[in-house]
């Protein structure tokens, strides 16, 4: 069982700094988190019941250990990319249009109340079902349903639609 | 009939409804220009976030996050990293058998075969020897990094994951030793500082086994503090000052041991504090 869950654990690192991405706006972060994720999965691999999704369980003890630093520690971030985003800093990457576009979209997400970016990084993100989001998000599904919409609607908004539009062309040729 | 709700437009665009459902929508939209447009930017905004998080998974994921995964904080780590030297060492000492080929065509009068020979061999080591210049090189940067991330970790873990503890801050002498702590280890004691000692991690930093000791207190200008002692092949050096984000470090390196002390404390009272550890471990 160990084994099994050390290479699925191995296997699922890049999606779970993916959604650990979205969920602080930091790289360095995110990397803290899915360490601290990973660790206590190991301590706690008796509870993963076989037969059942492993991602899903992990992104469940991802969005759990993030509560659980959000409460413990005083939440505001010093150096958050997303911050930096939000103000429009200069980083060299501004200068690649395509990648500006989807930076923008990063820093959108981030503005989003937590319930809704989680909402959103499951299921538009990571491909979960609405029930399977419900599940990890331990919200029943109407509720995954709702944050998920008014996500959605909050970045379109904020994004625009002509942006989003050249933006949505600009990702897929890249 | 009246337009869907913006939730319902979505969780079609999911594929989230039923086949009732799904069948009203398509009905509604191949009807209703504003409707298909709006259902239309969704779908790309949806296209757009997928796209915008997809480098992420093209990144290199760090060492540090794939010895979590492997469970391999302690001597897992340490046994690889020695058995890697091994090789290094064996790689150095065992030469292939073609580097005999000069001393052989030297005797037999074959200068020319001789000749590239010794400059193959001479190669090979070059390369074995540059490769391990590159890996110590590395280490140096990259230790206070580590050092400044597991601090991080400890840090945002709070006091409640006693998981990411090795050895309990009320851990006696068989605690000490089940965590694999060496006999000789001493324990700073910074009471004096009004640092309360929670707990310690076995780590391997950069193929290093190392000691991470965490204290709190209620000093904000002070706390919370880490101090970390490794196993250093490195010559002595005298406490130097670093910074890694927010995070002021100290770091030194006596008798082949590593020492850093990190933390947002200010700089002075990270220096006194290292003068109280260093007399500390010096007089014992």
């Amino acid at each position: 069982m160990s084994a099994f869950i050390n290479d699925q654990l191995v296997a699922v690192l890049p999606r779970l700094r993916r959604f650990a991405r979205g969920l602080t706006g930091s790289a360095v972060e995110a990397d803290d988190l899915v360490q601290a994720a990973c660790e206590r999965a190991l301590a706690r691999a008796h509870q993963f019941q076989a037969g059942t999704r492993f991602d899903s369980w992990m992104f469940r003890i991802v969005q759990t250990v993030w509560i659980d630093q959000l409460r413990a520690r005083d939440t505001r971030r010093t150096e958050s990319e997303d911050e930096a985003l939000a103000a429009g800093t200069d980083e060299p990457m501004r200068r690649v249009e395509a990648r500006l576009a989807l930076r923008e979209v990063q820093a959108a997400i981030a503005t989003l109340p937590a319930e809704q970016r989680l909402a959103l990084l499951l299921v538009t993100v990571e491909g979960l079902s609405y029930k399977e989001a419900a599940e990890v998000a331990e919200v029943p599904v109407g509720t995954i349903m709702s944050r998920l919409a008014r996500a959605r609607m909050a970045l379109l908004a904020k994004l625009g639609g002509d942006a989003l539009r050249g933006s949505a062309e600009d990702a897929k040729a890249e | 009939m009246r337009r869907p709700s913006d939730e319902n437009l979505i969780a079609y665009l999911d594929g989230e409804l039923d086949e009732s459902e799904t069948l009203a929508i398509a009905e509604a939209l191949a009807r209703d220009d504003e409707l298909r447009a709006r259902a239309q930017r969704l779908d790309a905004g949806a296209r757009l976030i997928r796209v915008a998080y997809d480098d992420i998974l093209r990144e290199a994921v760090p060492e540090r996050l794939i010895a979590a995964a492997r469970g391999e904080r302690g001597l897992t780590m340490l046994r690889r990293a020695m058995a890697r030297l091994a090789r290094w060492r064996r790689a150095l000492g065992e030469r292939p058998w073609w580097i005999g080929v000069p001393v052989a065509a030297s005797l037999v009068g074959l200068m020319i075969g001789g000749g590239v020979g010794y400059l193959a061999g001479t190669q090979q080591i070059a390369s074995l020897t540059a490769q391990q210049d590159l890996v110590t090189a590395g280490a140096g940067v990259n230790w206070l990094d580590n050092v400044a991330g597991y601090h991080k970790l400890f840090v945002k873990a709070g006091s409640n994951d006693r998981a990411l503890m090795d050895v309990p801050a009320d851990g006696n002498g068989d605690a000490a030793r089940k965590a694999g702590l060496p006999p000789d280890f001493r324990l700073p004691n910074l009471k004096p500082w009004s640092l309360q000692f929670q707990g310690a991690r076995l780590l391997v930093i950069n193929g290093q086994p190392a000691t991470q000791l965490f204290y709190t207190t209620d000093n904000q200008s002070l706390g919370p503090l880490t101090f970390v002692e490794a196993m250093s092949s490195k010559p002595d050096l005298a406490p130097t000052f670093d910074r890694r984000d927010d995070l002021n470090i100290l770091y030194w390196r006596h008798h082949g041991h590593a020492y850093a002390l990190v933390g947002t404390a200010d700089i002075g009272y990270l220096w006194n504090i290292y003068n109280d550890i260093a007399w500390q471990l010096d007089a014992i």
